[in-house]
This record gives C-alpha cells, sequence and structure tokens, in this order.
C-alpha cells in the first residue's frame, strides 16, 4: 500500500510552500512503519559487526499529538514547522526505540530525515543504521513509541534478509519482536 | 479538550475528571469517524482499567471504544462486569442494546431496553424501543414512538436530538417516505453538523437517490473519515469523474493499512469497496460473509444480498434470507432484493456453482 511520494527535508524550495496536512487526508488509525533491511555481511574476513539499515515512518498527525508540531495552530503543519522540531522528533522517537542482539546492545544510528507522503497523510521518515558488535543469530527490537499516549498504535515491520522478507505487527502486547539474521549463516558458509 | 486534560493533570486521581476526558475523546473520534481518538481515551482509561474492581462508568467508556471498533464480544464483556457491580445502568443497557441490534439479536435487545427504561427513565427507554421496532416490521410504530420523543425533546442535550433524529430519518426510509426522511436527516445535522455517522448515513440515502453531486458537497470536509471517504468515491464513481481511479487506490490503500494492522472496523464498508468500485462480486461475497458473523444490521443485509446477485450465488444468501424472513425486516431496498433471490433459489434453472 505504501506507494509513496518521498521528499528530502534539505529540498527546501520544492517543499517550502507544500502544506503538510495533518488532518485531511488522514486515516483513521494510528500506524508506523518500520523497514528493516540487513545488510548482506562483508566479505572481509575482519568484519566483526552486522548492520541492518532502517526506515521508519511515523504520521505527522501523531507526533503532532505529542510534539506540538503545529506552533501556529492552524492545522497544518508547514515545512518550517517541521524543520524546527526535526531534533525533537529524532529524541522522542529514538527514546522508544531499542535494538538488540543475541542479549548485546546494539547501537541506532540516523542518518537522514525526509517527509514520506503516505495514502493517508504525511509520515516524518526517519532513516538509521542499527549496528550490532559480532554476527549475532537474532536481532530482538523494542518498540514503544506511542503505547503511553495510544494503545491502539501499531507498527508494521518489514524486515528483509537476503531474499527473504518477513512482516509483523507491533502492539502493546507485542512490543518485543526477535527477527533471525542471516549475516551469521552466510559467514558459517563461506 | 484541552481544558479537560489539565484539569485531570492537575488531578490524576481523579475518576471524574479521567472520564471527562476518556469521553470527549470518544464523542470527538466519533464525530470526525477518527479512530484516532478512542486510542487517546483508551490510554486515559488504563490506570483505572488496571484497578480492581473497575469503576462501571470505566468499564462502559470502554466497551464504547470496542464497540467503535467491533470489538463486539470484548465490548459485551466489559458491559457485563459494569452491570455485575449494579444493574441500575441505563448507560451500560443502552450499550448493550446497541450492540444487540448492530448484531441482529432483537430479542435481548428489546430486553435490554426495557432495562433502560427502568433504570434510566422513560425518554432513553423509549428511544430505545423505538429503535428496535423499527427493524422488526414495525417501522410505523417506531416512527410515532420516536416523534412523540422528538416532540418532547427541547429539554434535550442537541447530541440526543441528533440520535432521535437520526433515528426517525432511517425508520422513514424503512418506510419508503423519502421526503420525510430526508426531513429528518436534515434536522438531525443542523444539531450536530459534523456527526460523521448522521453525515455518512445521509450520504448513502442521497446515493440512493441519485443525488452523487449532493454528496460531494455534504462531505467535502470529511475524507479523513474512512466511511465518509467510501462514500465520496462512491459519488465519484456515480459522476464518472475522471479522477475516481485516485480515490480507488487510496480507499483501497487504506482499506490494506487497516487489515495489515489486524483492525477489522469496515466489514459494510469494504463488501461495498469490492463490489461497486473493485467490481469483483466474489471477493464481495466472501467479505459479506465475514462480516454478517459480525454484523446484521439493515445495510449488512442489503450489502450481503448485492453481493450474492452480483455473484451469482443465491444459494450464498440463505441464511440471510432466513433472517429477514424471521425478523419482519422492512427495506424498500431489501425487501424486493429478497424477493428476486428467493425466488432464484426455488427456481430449478439456478445451478450451484
Amino acid at each position: 500500500m505504501t506507494a509513496h511520494h518521498r521528499s528530502t527535508w534539505s529540498a527546501l524550495p520544492a517543499l517550502a510552500a507544500t502544506l503538510l496536512s495533518t488532518t485531511a487526508g488522514a486515516h483513521s488509525a494510528s500506524d508506523a512503519y518500520l523497514t528493516l533491511t540487513e545488510q548482506p555481511a562483508m566479505k572481509t574476513a575482519g568484519a566483526r559487526q552486522t548492520v541492518v539499515h532502517a526506515q521508519w515512518d511515523i504520521a505527522l498527525r501523531d507526533l503532532d499529538f505529542v510534539l506540538k508540531l503545529d506552533d501556529n495552530g492552524d492545522g497544518n503543519i508547514v515545512w518550517a514547522e517541521l524543520r524546527k522540531h526535526q531534533q525533537a522528533i529524532a529524541a522522542y522517537a529514538y527514546a522508544n526505540l531499542m535494538f538488540s542482539a543475541d542479549g548485546g546492545s546494539c547501537r541506532i544510528a540516523p542518518t537522514r530525515q525526509m517527509v514520506d507522503d503516505h495514502a493517508d497523510g504525511a509520515y516524518a521518515s526517519l532513516m538509521f543504521d542499527v549496528t550490532c558488535p559480532g554476527a549475532p543469530a537474532r536481532l530482538t527490537l523494542d518498540y514503544r513509541l506511542f503505547f503511553a499516549i495510544d494503545p491502539s498504535h501499531r507498527a508494521i515491520v518489514v524486515f528483509r534478509s537476503g531474499d527473504n522478507v518477513a512482516t509483523s505487527v507491533v502492539s502493546p502486547d507485542k512490543a518485543r519482536i526477535e527477527l533471525p539474521l542471516q549475516g551469521n549463516q552466510n559467514m558459517v558458509n563461506r | 479538550m484541552k481544558l479537560l486534560r489539565h484539569a485531570l493533570d492537575e488531578d490524576p486521581g481523579s475518576l471524574a475528571a479521567a472520564d471527562r476526558l476518556a469521553r470527549a475523546y470518544i464523542d470527538f473520534g466519533r464525530e470526525l469517524g477518527d479512530a484516532h481518538y478512542a486510542g487517546y481515551a483508551e490510554a486515559v482509561l488504563a490506570p483505572w482499567l488496571a484497578k480492581s474492581p473497575t469503576p462501571p462508568l470505566v468499564l462502559i467508556d470502554e466497551a464504547t471504544i470496542l464497540q467503535y471498533r467491533h470489538q463486539f464480544t470484548d465490548a459485551r464483556e466489559q458491559l457485563k462486569r459494569a452491570l455485575a457491580q449494579g444493574t441500575d445502568n441505563a448507560q451500560a443497557w443502552l450499550t448493550l442494546a446497541t450492540i444487540d441490534m448492530v448484531q441482529g439479536d432483537y430479542p435481548s435487545a428489546v430486553h435490554d431496553c426495557s432495562q433502560v427504561a427502568a433504570s434510566g427513565g422513560s425518554v432513553l427507554g423509549i428511544a430505545c424501543t423505538g429503535n428496535v421496532r423499527s427493524y422488526l416490521g414495525q417501522a410505523q410504530q417506531s416512527l410515532v414512538i420516536l416523534s412523540q420523543i422528538a416532540g418532547d425533546a427541547p429539554s434535550l442535550t442537541p447530541a440526543f436530538r441528533a440520535w432521535v433524529q437520526g433515528l426517525l430519518a432511517e425508520t422513514a426510509e424503512r418506510l419508503g417516505d423519502w421526503t420525510q426522511a430526508e426531513d429528518h436527516y436534515r434536522k438531525a445535522l443542523a444539531l450536530t453538523p459534523k456527526d460523521n455517522y448522521l453525515l455518512v448515513a445521509y450520504a448513502d440515502f442521497l446515493l440512493d437517490r441519485h443525488r452523487p453531486e449532493q454528496v460531494l458537497s455534504l462531505l467535502r470536509d470529511c475524507s479523513q473519515s474512512d466511511t465518509a471517504f467510501l462514500r465520496i468515491a462512491l459519488a465519484k464513481s456515480a459522476l464518472h469523474s475522471s479522477d475516481l481511479p485516485q480515490y480507488v487506490w487510496i480507499m483501497g490503500a487504506r482499506f490494506e493499512a487497516l487489515a495489515q494492522r489486524g483492525s477489522d472496523y469496515y466489514g459494510r464498508e469494504q463488501v461495498r469497496f469490492a463490489l461497486y468500485l473493485q467490481h469483483d462480486p466474489r471477493l464481495a461475497l466472501d467479505l459479506a460473509q465475514r462480516n454478517w458473523q459480525v454484523q446484521r444490521a439493515p445495510w449488512d443485509a442489503r450489502v450481503f444480498l448485492e453481493a450474492a446477485q452480483a455473484a451469482n450465488q443465491p444459494q450464498a444468501a440463505a441464511a440471510v434470507l432466513a433472517f429477514i424472513r424471521d425478523t419482519k425486516l422492512q427495506d424498500p431496498v431489501i425487501e424486493p432484493l429478497a424477493r428476486e433471490l428467493t425466488a432464484q433459489l426455488k427456481s430449478p434453472t439456478v445451478s450451484a456453482r
């Protein structure tokens, strides 16, 4: 469903005049979309870490409810308002997401923030890399974004690893999911 | 809502403050047709839901949220818990009656309505009874009963009066009295102009009367509601509008997003989408069968029959036809459709496919 129209936040001239409506066209439930792509294991024998590339799409209207992005209160979030709150969005979002692998913790390194138009409105799109030490067999995701303010929030997680694609839904009852990594296997095979 | 939130923040231990904020979120979300607010309400109620025994007020609020999400079994459970703490609870009985009506369990609904009258005063009970009767082949009586309290109404809240006007509109529709139905829809919307439920019901009325342009102007500001969006798309289809594909795509994407998250709010709407916008009668019939397990209001019967007819599978509608016969449902659209399908069922030329 997520055929999107993407625009980088740095592409200011194109977007500056665009109003990103928080209400018009928004669909009636709170969803976020987290796409994780395991980077193929490096061939170098010295590769001692596993990297997963991630894109996390979070509805602006949901962020607005918590972070009050709509500074002038006109019901629309304009680009300037978004840019001003970019740091706050990142701080809030990343505080509610954790990764670990085989018991060891992993590091989240944000790369970019963009705006993504979904069928139901505009989303903040957070791009980041998850780096875990060694070649673990499993990646564990701990998710709690918005659960405290809206227990009906769901994250649709798509995990790509090699040729496999697995989809799962994260909810307050199932806030932690385990994803099998292939890097380990590939390394062993080599 | 800001004030209510502030009041709760000032006094987080106050049940009354939590209930007021949760109610405001629920009502606002219903008005907009936007499920986000049900989630916000649930978060407000969460600390109280964890308490034992949970206050009846909170159980009813939670049941209302669950009902809104079509989780009827869970909603009933909460209402039973509320009534276990005291049967003298009109709001609990009324919510239960509403669920029984949506699910086509009219004998239970009649009982619930008598309990509403016994515990909550006669006006609420009369509205409740009038509502059930309109589904039981007694739409004429229902109209008389509801008109009585509509006359009494100035002392009542606009929301309640709008509810009664909406019931009158639907009852007049049952009787095929379009002029009266439209008059009541307009009166209802004059009282609560943004009510999503009323707007959508009136839009359906207009679509049936072949007045799609008016649907577009009526729902101009309602595209955030999935139910309203479907009516906009249906109106675009009736007008052979050039941007129809865009609307169909967005509607499909929204339903897919709901399916992905495991929500199943809109069975009835999904049938109509499959049937009239995707032109897939078999899928529509499949969806109608699933929806019938959850909801059995007149519209659910109607979309089921329409799908069965389009798929040329009258035998699939046997249970629905029996339900219509047993309940004596009156409806100028459903009745001829049911007769036609019943005739096809009896006719030996129809082979089971």
